[in-house]
């Protein structure tokens, strides 16, 4: 996705995307806080990229996906400028978000998109591969790369601050 | 005796199937929902169901409530056959270790969803019942206690739970399921609350005053229109149940507990012959 369709999207359509997305969340939002406020080179690259707030389940045996799908976007709302700063040009997630939230996707001309919630074992297989990029460590709070195929998603905030929820 | 390998494969099997395999309750209303994302909702459990895969990829932190009987005779204490069981279903299945150890500074993931939350309520006779919730972080996240004044109206305290649920429910995966506890002290009012979940939606209050009070209580909530994914298509709430204690004349403890559309739960019980 480019930065030109994003200000094209509306609250409320409907997607179904393909590409990359980059996952993580609270544990590995804060450890790049952390980097970034001791000046610090970044594990991941974030530039035109979208996150998805998300952490998966261990894979099955012979496979390398396991159930995925998005967690409370709103315990991200702190990082946001963050990684819109970082030129992400969007989120994936679930629910309502601040208010602050809605301002900065005003500001940086950027998207909120969620995703079904509780329908892990059909997300995943919307996924076609994964890697780990940083902090393995962290188990499924590792930062993820995730190529995705028809991946449904729903505008809930877009670039004019029209929301869902 | 009650044998611990039988506490252990009954459980463990259980635990497996509540987190693969559709809540049937709940499986009416998703096949009956037809607002967005019905059909990936619709598609999920079959999905779950037929590749082994959890529903959801929080697969929860596991609270149990264990009816202990005062005949029962067991091999070691219950929190570790518990313990054992969430480990195995955890390790061994394509689940997500979703705990970690100390909450505040290190937040270290234990590797296999351990411990478990084990609430202990020992009762008469020669029967050990386990019931168990699997728990997601989100709506975890919407648990709240109120510590209201006695002499509050019904009314006023049902606008308080109204409120709490308008304000947060979308954040919950609606439908939610609903679970009040009130009475008791702070603490237990909460635990009231969480065994409410374990409740089957049709069951009601067998005290008939607080029967009407869930009736109502689920009808109000529904006029939320909160929906499906908090998309305001489809129910908002599946049922409303209330536990009470005895309390004191000074107080009056809420705890509300709120959980997902899934509603993972589970019921086992042994006889110890």
């Amino acid at each position: 996705m480019k930065i030109d369709e994003i200000e094209k999207l509306k609250v409320r359509e409907l997607l179904q995307y393909t590409g990359e997305l980059i996952v993580m969340r609270d544990a590995a939002h804060q450890k790049l806080l952390e980097l970034l406020s001791k000046n610090s080179q970044l594990p991941v690259d974030l530039n035109e990229k979208i996150v998805f707030y998300a952490g998966p389940a261990n894979p099955p045996k012979n496979s390398k996906i396991g159930s995925i799908g998005p967690t409370t976007s709103e315990r991200m709302d702190k990082y946001l400028e963050m990684i819109f700063k970082l030129s992400v040009l969007g989120t994936v997630g679930k629910g309502k978000r601040s208010d602050l939230a809605v301002k900065l996707c005003i500001k940086y001309k950027r998207v909120y998109f969620i995703t079904p919630s509780g329908a892990a074992a059909y997300l995943s297989k919307c996924v076609k591969d994964i890697k780990i990029l940083a902090f393995p460590e962290l188990g499924p709070e590792a930062i993820y790369n995730i190529n995705v195929e028809d991946f449904p998603l729903m505008v809930a905030i877009d670039t004019n601050g029209s929301q869902i929820f | 005796m009650i044998s611990k390998r039988e506490i252990f494969e009954k459980l463990s099997n259980h635990i497996v199937q509540v987190n693969e395999t559709i809540n049937p309750e709940v499986k009416t209303y998703i096949d009956e929902y037809k607002g967005p994302f019905s059909q990936a909702l619709k598609e999920n459990y079959k999905i779950a169901e037929a590749e082994k895969l959890p529903l959801c990829q929080d697969t929860g932190i596991v609270e149990f409530f264990v009816f202990l009987g005062n005949e029962v005779i067991l091999e070691e204490p219950i929190f570790s056959t518990l313990n054992e069981v969430v480990e195995k279903v955890y390790t061994e299945n394509p689940f997500r270790f979703s705990l970690v150890s100390d909450p505040l500074f290190e937040r270290k993931n234990t590797k296999n969803n351990t411990p478990p939350v084990v609430h202990i309520f020992q009762v008469s006779g020669k029967s050990l019942e386990i019931k168990f919730l699997v728990k997601g972080g989100g709506s975890e996240n919407l648990s709240a206690l109120f510590m209201l004044k006695p002499s509050i109206r019904v009314q006023e305290l049902k606008d308080v739970i109204i409120g709490h649920v308008k304000e947060n429910g979308a954040k919950g995966c609606p439908p939610l399921h609903v679970g009040i506890g009130i009475g008791g002290t702070s603490d237990k009012a909460m635990v009231l609350s969480k065994l409410a979940l374990t409740k089957s939606f049709k069951e009601r209050n067998q005290d008939p005053v607080y029967a009407v009070f869930e009736e109502e209580l689920l009808k109000d909530l529904n006029t939320l229109k909160i929906g499906f994914q908090g998309l305001k298509e489809g129910v908002s709430v599946f049922s409303v149940h209330v536990e009470y204690a005895p309390t004191h004349i000074a107080t009056l403890p809420v705890g509300v507990s709120l959980d997902c559309y899934l509603c993972r739960k589970g019921v086992i019980k042994f006889e110890d012959r």
